[in-house]
């Protein structure tokens, strides 16, 4: 008899490792084609810089967007059982499977000129195709659900009779809210809307069909990618990369130390 | 006061019908019954945070049974003490005094129930290193703060060492005679009505079985339920009075226990009035009196059998009415008979005192 864990140890290590080396490898490869100077080109180009401007603009935007829309949503659906609950959760969660191409389409077609909602909205003024709200709204659907999740997670892991405990206390529903069930619940909170801010800065699939021009960051990569070859793309997609990594960082500091 | 009137709260998979409860201003009541018995769903329906299906409710005179529970000036305290975790203690204890408040009133209200329970070191300390019994003590003081009219309780001493337990009934009982709250407690240790309450009604089913003076309900349970679920028994009013120095660890000393028409040898901690109990099941019946260790021997006339499957109860008069539990098979063997006299015993040491 031999002991499994003579060769279970090195199969996993070495398991392991080809999933390491193959996430780090690529990363660090690009971030070694940065140079000081390249960068600093990369940044002194107002295409560039507009392009990064208008991505964190919208994404932004879209997250405090789906904070608004999907807080309430997400609270109902970690306190209440009502009829149709699933339902309401799974059409949140939807978005997650739907192919962003597939989702932009839709969009477009939702939202474009003819349609009816498209239409009218245009007629108030607000334009979607070839337009920042196009990119907001591109960035918001494929986001929402991530938000929505974690939002709801994070109220769920509050006890409600915390808020039993306020109200008992004096606080009236909104104020039990504010004062118990927010605060304990930010944490979480906060780490969905930056991943969801993060999901919406790499999304590519879905504004390339609603908004092409203005160009957010990803869009202005396959740009210059098709235009420059590799040499054009590579800078750019090093400062994404960073504001990608920094974000990460960020999320990985707000989640609670037991699930790092 | 807390009244309440025919009141039916839904409580999980089952239904508490028809509770009606009265404690009267300034009284301590408890209502005992099993774990899930829906005594915590009792509780959140007095409180309003949990809609009635049926009834009413009145606290300090006034019908509340629409009100929203900020509005019915009552503390509430649960099982798991449930301290706002993002909070110190002082904020914690200072939660229910926020709003128009001045500050200066703030934190003097704030430093008196701090030092009515002793916590007054934990003020700036967070929440979450606190022990069970400290955790329990700021609870009591969150819930105080606001000087309520009526004080809800929810197992207060269930998530507790049995030490702690013994401490924090004794600041409970200290607390409630300083303050005079009107007070309602849930729990399923019959031990907190006697030594707490002067009210006490036992929960099974969904309904109230039996209410009244904690005594009288452990002496003359009206159901196999709540005999059983009491612990069915002998507990005697009566004063101790010590017969040798304490010692050991936890100090006791050797003791008489005076009640009307007995006087039973025993182990103390304090002497005084209290109160004493005997498990029916610590009595040893016998026809005639052996030579044995234990300290009590006394002479008793059966009044009454009760059978209750493979145990029987026997009902005794001892100069005191007492009950021991048998096994049906030694009563049967003994053929034990109403009116007949039997030699009982038990230790020094089986007499409990509360």
């Amino acid at each position: 008899m031999t002991d499994p864990s003579r060769w279970t140890r090195p199969l996993l290590a070495l398991l392991g490792g080809v999933l390491v080396l193959f996430i780090v490898g690529p990363i660090l490869r690009l971030l070694l084609m940065a140079t000081p100077a390249s960068l600093g080109q990369a940044l002194a180009d107002p295409e560039v810089r507009q392009s990064i401007g208008l991505t964190v603009l919208a994404a932004t935007a879209a997250t405090l967007l789906g904070l608004g829309l999907g807080l309430p949503v997400a609270y109902l659906l970690a306190r209440r059982t009502f009829p149709g609950a699933r339902l309401l959760q799974g059409i949140v969660e939807l978005p997650v499977v739907i192919p962003h191409p597939v989702a932009g389409i839709a969009l477009l077609l939702f939202l474009g000129r003819r349609s009816v909602v498209g239409g009218a909205l245009g007629r108030l003024g607000l334009e979607f195709v070839g337009h920042l709200p196009g990119i907001i709204a591109a960035m918001l659907f494929v986001s929402v659900p991530i938000a929505v999740s974690a939002a709801r997670e994070a109220f769920a892991g509050v006890d409600p009779r915390l808020e039993r405990v306020a109200r008992s206390l004096g606080d009236g529903p909104w104020q039990a809210f504010r004062r118990v069930t927010l605060p304990i619940a930010g944490r979480g909170i906060l780490a969905g809307a930056l991943l969801a801010w993060a999901r919406s800065v790499s999304e590519f699939g879905s504004i390339v069909i609603i908004t092409y021009n203005p160009k957010v960051a990803s869009i202005l990569i396959y740009d210059r990618f098709t235009v420059d070859g590799l040499g054009g793309a590579a800078p750019i997609a090093v400062l994404l990369l960073l504001l990608a990594l920094g974000t990460f960082i960020l999320i990985r500091a707000l989640q609670p130390s037991r699930s790092r | 006061m807390i009244r309440t009137e025919g009141l039916v709260v839904r409580a999980g998979e089952f239904t508490l019908r028809d509770i009606s409860i009265d404690v009267k201003a300034g009284g301590y009541a408890l209502v005992i019954g099993p774990t899930g018995s829906g005594k915590t769903t009792l509780l959140e329906a007095i409180a309003g945070l949990s809609p009635p299906m049926a009834g009413r409710v009145w606290l300090h005179g006034e019908e509340v049974t629409l009100l929203p529970p900020e509005e019915r000036r009552l503390g509430f305290v649960y099982q798991q003490y449930h301290l706002f975790p993002h909070l110190s203690v002082r904020d914690n204890i200072g939660y229910g005094l926020a709003g128009p408040r001045q500050n200066h009133d703030r934190e003097a209200r704030i430093a008196e129930v701090a030092g009515l329970l002793g916590i007054e070191s934990l003020l700036d300390r967070g929440v979450a290193r606190l022990s069970g019994g400290e955790q329990q003590r700021v609870a009591l003081a969150r819930a105080l703060a606001p000087r309520p009219a009526v004080l809800l309780l929810d197992e207060p001493f269930a998530a507790v060492d049995p030490a702690t337990r013994r401490v924090l009934r004794r600041e409970l009982r200290l607390l409630h005679e300083r303050e005079g709250i009107t007070t309602l407690q849930v729990t399923h240790d019959f031990e907190d009505a006697l030594r707490l309450g002067d009210h006490v009604a036992v929960l099974s089913e969904g309904r109230i079985v039996q209410q009244g003076p904690p005594e009288e309900v452990f002496r003359y349970p009206n159901s196999t339920f709540v005999a059983q679920f009491v612990g069915a028994g002998n507990v005697l009013a009566g004063v101790v009075e010590a017969l040798a120095p304490a010692e050991g660890n936890p100090p006791r000393f050797r003791a008489l226990f005076h009640t009307d028409g007995l006087t039973l040898d025993l182990l103390a901690e304090r002497e005084g009035p209290a109160h004493a109990i005997v498990r029916p099941e610590d009595i040893l019946v016998s026809r005639e009196q052996h030579q044995t260790s234990a300290r009590n021997r006394l002479e008793a006339g059966i009044v009454r059998l009760e059978r209750l499957g493979p145990v029987t109860h026997v009902y005794l008069d001892a100069g005191r009415p007492l009950v021991a539990a048998v096994t049906t098979a030694s009563a049967e063997e003994m053929a034990l008979k109403p009116g007949e006299r039997v030699a009982i015993s038990f230790k020094a040491m089986a007499v409990h005192l509360v």
